[in-house]
């Protein structure tokens, strides 16, 4: 058959001749415009960067990548990380925390606690303006908080607010938070951006969700959900001129479209987190790393079952090697912790029973509990929710089978595993959980009497959250220390859960960004821009 | 034909209808809801009273049928609903998202249709030759690396080595600026356009291959028509019917394929507007996109349907 096609078409060579010269020339017209387009595109690449280079430095759009997009503008209800940085550029709090994370002015310029601890008094800015043109006074710092005290409004971070029973104004710039006990932790509260300072008027007319109205170097611009968000600068910013004229946060759907946008210098500053990805950025680029604020713990169950028994805890605590999961999970691009990863009350991340992995402790604390060859337990886990969620269970997997402990990893959807884990469906969970300066606001909601969280907590104590109460109540760092240090070890004394790491976060900027650093806080990570130049 | 066109409509309805159910249905047996995909683990932090307020505006605990009802009624008067996250209606985002989708989804099958005839016509032309070689050769390359492959090396090999990557400058229509939309096209539409041409290009060279020895060529020709006449309307023509079979298979799964490309090339189209929305758990843009690939998959196929019916009026009904 085949040869007989070959004859055939050898027969009809004259016949074909037109055919075949047509389609070559097609074909070849068609090749010819396909790469005329690549070369030319390809070739224009070098004019293609200069020119968009030259359209940054003209107009001094600086353009920030990332792989979330912008969800929400009103930020009393916002959750989501990238939005808080985005509105964080828009918006000021009556507090913030500085880069060495200690709390100082923003809007406010002083605070004190007065009256038994039962009252929070803040001198507000003079001279601030919103973008709409109006000023700053205490009406709308006293409206910004009833707004978020409002269950209608549904601010994401009210629980801060709970002692909370009245705000007022003192004076054209004074306000005082009325508390129904000492809460110390409602300062760190304030610092969020769902605690914005907004313009009484735009509350009253509810126009917050559709155009942001704040305080900040920026105001707000345009939005494209899923896209881009655009902000210019502010021009009565009362905290000077701003260099960036318009700063543009651009969704760029994986972390590798973000290194080659910045490689091709279509993105002025990338917000990465897989290391696997910076490790391989040319050098011509400048990475900024800062520790994540989030920490990874596993979290135990102590209700029934082996984990029941706190020297079976105690065995896993002891078992693992924090630096081992480290590298495994993110080539040991983060730090080792412990209950407290960062700010003042830092806590050594060595744990008070096991400094380093002892085997022969665990295995004494396993013949302790009365299970000397070990027992069996099954950790939740999420790639969906912390994509180094296998590498952690697999490492952590692997150093327990040494001690003769079992461990059988559930890697859930996303979604089946927030249902379980809100549920404390699970005897142990590999957990992202958010880090903060003040331990109050880390632990008081899994541990603290009435916590949101106790259920996944798995584990309650009266002593623990006496010590919660007991540092939330203080004011004073001195005060507070001592406090800190004892629930640290409470915590890791009695293997409430295994404490593991934390990551970085970057940011990676192109060579003719100048100034850049990346803040150590989720809602201050892009305030730097406010002094970040372009050459 | 208008009797056959009336009938594949109406086919056409009953199968939206039943996939608008099954999204329905499949979205609403997955683990969690709004509340807990859009807060995450976040949610537990909410008081009672928010978490009410939440449930009521996000319409959970309602029966599904009363739910399905509702969307549906909306959806039939042309209201698609508003989208849960950022609160703009589904209309408006798809408007925006779907030109960008459909110029990639033509582009690639331009591409696709060049490099398929095109090495298909001429390796039929000139089998086991050079030609016919490298038309293979990029067959096999197109069919058996996966299309997230192709994109990835080809973004950065250009962001690398040229430092180009231009659809990450924030797409722009082509009434905007139309030079930087074509580059912005070009290479996502090259990478699906790839897979698209070598499936085209095995059924374009095995077709003409079948044709070119039969009879009815050589009685053409021996009627005294012109051998350009012979070639075109009867050879091609004739290797066509499969050519177009195929090119419709093709461009019904390379709507499917845009989700992985829009996603690598930094487009805002309807792939990306979905996988956005799935995570999200924006459940009135994930159902209503959903019916537009749908809507378009079945859309294609019927003009696939009807094409053969007119290059071929044997199989006229």
């Amino acid at each position: 058959m085949r040869n007989g096609i070959r004859r055939n078409v050898s027969d009809r060579s004259a016949a074909r001749r037109p055919l075949v010269r047509t389609t070559v020339a097609v074909s070849v017209a068609a090749l010819a415009i396909s790469a005329g387009v690549v070369a030319t595109s390809v070739g224009a690449s070098g004019r293609a960067i200069k020119t968009q280079t030259g359209r940054a430095a003209s107009s001094s759009t600086f353009v920030v990548a990332d792989t979330d997009s912008v969800e929400k503008l009103d930020p009393d209800v916002i959750t989501n990380f990238l939005d808080f940085q985005a509105l964080g550029l828009i918006y000021q709090q009556l507090i913030q925390y500085n880069t060495k994370l200690k709390l100082v002015p923003d809007l406010a310029t002083k605070w004190s606690f007065s009256d038994g601890n039962k009252v929070l008094t803040f001198q507000l800015r003079k001279g601030v303006k919103f973008d709409d043109g109006t000023t700053f006074t205490s009406a709308d710092a006293v409206a910004s908080i009833e707004r978020a005290l409002n269950p209608k409004t549904a601010d994401a971070s009210a629980s801060f607010l709970a002692s909370v029973t009245k705000v007022v104004a003192t004076g054209k710039y004074a306000i005082k938070f009325e508390l129904s006990h000492p809460d110390n932790s409602i300062l760190t509260g304030l610092t969020s951006v769902n605690f914005s300072m907004l313009p009484e008027a735009a509350i009253k007319a509810g126009t917050l969700a559709k155009k942001p109205d704040g305080t900040g170097p920026y105001e707000f611009s345009s939005w494209t959900p899923d896209v881009s968000f655009v902000v210019k600068r502010n021009p009565n910013y009362w905290g000077g001129k701003v260099s960036l004229s318009s700063v543009k946060i651009e969704t760029v759907p994986t972390e590798q479209s973000i290194a080659s946008a910045l490689e091709a210098d279509t993105a002025q500053l990338g917000l990465l987190t897989t290391p696997e990805v910076v490790d391989a950025l040319p050098s011509s680029l400048t990475v900024h790393k800062v520790l994540a604020e989030a920490y990874r713990a596993l979290m135990l169950q102590d209700k029934k079952g082996p984990l029941a028994n706190v020297d079976n805890r105690r065995a896993l605590e002891c078992a693992i090697t924090r630096a081992q999961v480290l590298k495994d999970a993110v080539f040991g691009d983060g730090q080792t912790i412990g209950p407290v990863p960062l700010g003042e009350y830092a806590s050594s991340p060595i744990s008070a029973i096991c400094p380093k992995q002892n085997l022969s402790s665990a295995k004494a604390y396993l013949k302790k509990a009365g299970d000397p060859s070990g027992f069996t337990f099954t950790a939740i886990a999420s790639d969906v929710e912390d994509p180094t969620d296998t590498a952690q269970a697999t490492a952590v997997q692997s150093e327990l089978a040494q001690v003769g402990i079992t461990m059988n990893i559930e890697n859930l959807a996303g979604t089946a595993y927030v249902q379980d884990w809100l549920a404390g469906k699970f005897q142990a969970a590999f957990a992202e959980n958010g880090a903060n300066p003040s331990p109050y606001v880390m632990y008081g909601r899994y541990f603290g009497a009435g916590g949101n969280l106790s259920t996944p907590a798995g584990y309650s104590s009266s002593t623990l959250q006496k010590l919660l109460l007991e540092g939330d109540t203080a004011t004073t760092t001195a005060e507070q220390t001592p406090i800190w240090k004892k629930m640290t070890k409470f915590l890791t004394t009695n293997a409430v859960w295994v404490w593991l790491f934390s990551a970085y976060s970057y940011g990676v900027t192109v060579p003719s960004v100048h100034g850049f650093t990346l803040a150590p806080t989720t809602s201050t990570t892009l305030d730097a821009l406010a002094t970040t130049t372009v050459s | 034909m208008l009797r056959q066109i009336g009938r594949r409509l109406f086919t056409m309805i009953i199968t939206l209808f039943g996939v608008s159910i099954i999204i329905f249905l499949i979205l609403r047996l997955l683990p969690g809801n709004e509340v807990t995909a859009s807060l995450g683990v976040s949610a537990g932090l909410l008081s009672h009273s928010q978490l009410a307020a939440l449930d009521r505006y996000f319409g959970i605990g309602k029966p599904f049928y009363e739910q399905y009802g509702s969307w549906l009624g909306s959806v039939l008067t042309g209201n698609l609903g508003v989208s849960l996250q950022s609160r703009i209606s589904v209309a408006s985002l798809v408007g925006t998202a779907l030109p960008v989708t459909l110029e990639l989804a033509i582009g690639a099958m331009l591409i696709g249709e060049i490099i398929g005839v095109g090495f298909g016509v001429l390796g039929a032309l000139h089998p086991a030759k050079f030609v016919d070689n490298l038309g293979q050769g990029v067959s096999i390359f197109g069919l058996s690396v996966p299309t997230f492959i192709i994109g990835t090396g080809m973004v950065t090999l250009l962001a690398s080595v040229f430092h180009y990557f231009p659809s990450s400058e924030g797409f722009v229509s082509i009434t905007a600026n139309p030079w930087l939309n074509i580059q912005q096209i070009f290479f996502p539409a090259l990478t699906l356009g790839l897979g698209v041409g070598a499936a085209i290009m095995k059924s374009t060279r095995t077709a003409m291959l079948e044709v070119i020895g039969l009879n009815f060529v050589r009685t053409a020709r021996g009627k005294g028509l012109s051998r350009r006449v012979v070639i075109w309307k009867h050879l091609l023509l004739a290797a066509m019917i499969p050519v177009i079979t195929m090119s419709g298979i093709q461009l019904g799964y390379l709507l499917g394929g845009t989700v992985v490309v829009e996603d690598i090339f930094v487009l805002p189209g309807l792939g990306r507007l979905l996988i956005t929305s799935i995570s999200d758990r924006d459940f009135a843009v994930v159902q209503s996109v959903t019916l537009i690939y749908a809507a378009a998959f079945i859309a294609v196929n019927m003009v696939t349907d009807l094409l053969y019916t007119w290059i071929d009026p044997r199989t006229r009904a």
